[in-house]
């Protein structure tokens, strides 16, 4: 089975990682997490959230924990994530990435305003 | 409506991807379907949708065109090596060529060494070795029947083997499946009204023989002393221990052992002192005329290697694996052999079984086995690893925890009915598979109870002709915090032995038809 790509780490790859920094969550929970912190901008489909999950999973940056009801969402059993502490750190250095990226924009003056 | 389009579309994606997400995806569109109503908001799913799979579909496809689907779960016969490629490109010529090279130089190698290690050893040590008693010699607790392991001293070696393994668990030997016959070919014997065929003292019919064989009270009182001091120390019930040990101190204070002059005739009387209180049958002091045997040397790479073979000759004792109508899968399993000579086989059976709709498991003729056999063997019917019992050693005041051995990946089975076979004539670690599950609530018995072997024993030597032997280690299973030990393992549906599996089949079939 060829392994899928995470290097760099892709954008849904990295919000399905900071959706679950808060606690374990199901497919759709992840996707609603993703489009709540993304103020709706990113709104997975299926096919590319469970294709992100299987790759988090195989490189254990994610892991299933148990499949258990959500008794918001009625009796059907669910797969839940969790960030393992490899995927903390995977996420944690792509923000630090993003964040010296950050730095540099703000030299260039790319932004209006202090803000930022 | 909209949901049936959304499955129909799902086709799309490559049928690894479906196998595993295809319900979840289609789960989330369920959610994202009822929580986004209106015009707009479905407008939104289907444009995201369409989007998402314009992007994935491609991707998933090129990822998965080079894998080969479900390798994992291709059977291989008998154990026979299979290979199977991973990768989008095949190994290398010069790999390959490297690759048979050091194969045949391995091959050619290892014969010879074997040989030699054989030639220089001692040519006496499997045949006149001294025997021990089957009991010793049988693995974890769990009997390896004989008919599945070929010739006497082919077995030696591996039920030692076996032994090795148990005593890493921490699970030694157990008294089940013993029978008379056993007793009498292995040199020892508990009854002197059944003189063993060819020992010595009916060989010799000597007046010395007969008279070393007689007892002085002194050998009495250290055979008694070191009986009680055993069972104190072992026997898995202290209370019960100490009542059968002040049995035995009355006994021998009243004068009731005075009479007995003859070794077998006082082991004798001495087991049903014990057996009046204990109610024990696996509580047993053992006369050897000839001398307790001290303990084999531990089985050489050649006899471990002969035990395998034969195992693996004798398909591990798997008699039967079939697929009987309405898809239901059937496995005739006569003992649960040592997993590193029967891991390949029992995995070749159960994927072999992966794609039925619900599993027959037939242990009407198990004589039990190894505990690591059925963890390998229950794994298959849970998605994790479950608990399924410990081994309390009295002794050692130690625990070992039996939980199911991951299942293999590709594994089907976890969520299919499953039925297992029980007769009165399944043993030990028989008893511990039917038993967990019955627990477990994840399989239907059907047939009789069973023999109710629940209890394990160690050999414990006294003196040079004594030995006791004393159940010391016992199963607690973590949901009934009991085990099935005299009371026999109670069947779901009760039915004669010789009923079971068209019942079980029947059972199989109207629940499958249900679904």
């Amino acid at each position: 089975m060829p392994k899928r790509k995470l290097d760099p780490l892709p954008a849904a790859a990295f919000q399905i990682l900071l959706s679950l920094a808060d606690g374990d969550l199901h497919g759709y929970g992840i996707m609603r997490q993703v489009a709540d912190q993304t103020d709706g901008r990113m709104r997975l489909g299926p096919g590319t959230l469970y294709s992100s999950i299987q790759s988090l999973l195989e490189e254990k940056f994610i892991e299933e924990v148990d499949r258990r009801e959500d008794a918001k969402l009625g009796q059907e059993r669910r797969r839940y994530y969790r960030l393992t502490p490899a995927g903390r750190k995977l996420a944690r250095a792509e923000a630090e990435r993003l964040a010296a990226l950050l730095r540099v924009a703000r030299t260039r003056k790319i932004f209006r305003g202090d803000y930022v | 409506m909209s949901e049936k389009i959304y499955a129909w579309l799902l086709r799309l994606y490559p049928s690894r991807f479906r196998e595993t997400y295809g319900d979840d995806a289609l789960q989330l569109f369920r959610d994202r379907a009822r929580d986004e109503k209106g015009f707009f908001a479905s407008l939104r799913l289907w444009l995201d949708l369409l989007v998402d799979l314009a992007g994935s579909l491609p991707r998933e496809h090129l990822l998965m065109r080079s894998a080969l689907s479900g390798a994992s779960t291709q059977p291989c016969r008998d154990g026979t090596p299979s290979f199977q490629v991973l990768e989008g490109k095949g190994p290398h010529p010069g790999a390959l060529l490297f690759g048979c090279v050091v194969s045949m130089t391995v091959l050619a190698v290892l014969p010879i060494l074997i040989s030699h290690v054989e030639s220089s050893r001692p040519s006496a040590t499997s045949t006149t070795q001294p025997q021990r008693p089957a009991e010793e010699r049988s693995s974890s607790g769990h009997q390896v029947p004989q008919a599945a392991s070929g010739p006497k001293e082919e077995i030696n070696g591996g039920a030692k083997n076996a032994g090795e393994d148990a005593t890493a668990q921490g699970q030694p030997v157990n008294a089940a499946g013993t029978k008379p016959s056993d007793a009498r070919q292995n040199g020892f014997r508990s009854n002197s009204l059944l003189p063993a065929p060819g020992s010595p003292r009916q060989q010799g019919a000597a007046g010395s023989i007969v008279q070393a064989a007689k007892l002085e009270a002194a050998e009495r009182r250290r055979v008694i002393d070191g009986a009680v001091s055993n069972l104190r120390k072992y026997y898995i019930d202290p209370d019960v221990a100490q009542k059968t040990a002040d049995a035995l101190l009355a006994h021998e204070k009243n004068g009731d052992d005075d009479a007995v002059m003859e070794g077998g005739a006082f082991a004798d009387l001495l087991n049903r002192q014990m057996k009046d209180v204990s109610h024990e049958a696996y509580l047993l002091v053992v006369y050897y005329e000839t001398g307790v045997p001290e303990d084999p040397p531990d089985p050489t790479l050649a006899e471990r290697a002969r035990y395998k073979r034969t195992m693996v000759r004798n398909h591990c004792t798997f008699e039967k694996v079939t697929i009987l109508p309405h898809n239901i899968g059937y496995l005739k399993l006569n003992a649960f052999p040592d997993l590193e000579a029967c891991r390949p086989t029992a995995a070749a059976v159960m994927s072999s079984l992966n794609q039925t709709d619900a599993v027959i498991f037939d242990l009407r003729d198990n004589h039990g086995g190894n505990p690591k056999m059925v963890a390998l063997l229950c794994g298959y019917l849970f998605d994790r690893p479950t608990h399924l019992n410990d081994f309390y050693d009295r002794g050692e005041n130690s625990t070992e925890h039996l939980w199911t051995l991951t299942p293999a990946p590709g594994n089907k089975l976890a969520d299919k009915p499953a039925y297992v076979l029980i007769s009165s004539g399944s043993f030990s670690a028989a008893e511990g598979f039917s038993y967990d599950l019955k627990m477990l609530k994840r399989a239907v018995i059907v047939g009789e109870t069973s023999s109710g072997r629940g209890h394990m024993g160690m050999p414990h030597r006294i003196d040079d002709h004594f030995m006791i032997r004393v159940p010391g280690i016992k199963v607690i299973n973590p949901v009934s915090r009991t085990n099935w030990e005299g009371t026999g393992v109670e069947p779901d549906i009760k039915v004669k032995a010789a009923d079971a599996l068209e019942t079980a089949e029947k059972l199989a079939a109207s629940r499958l038809r249900k679904k």
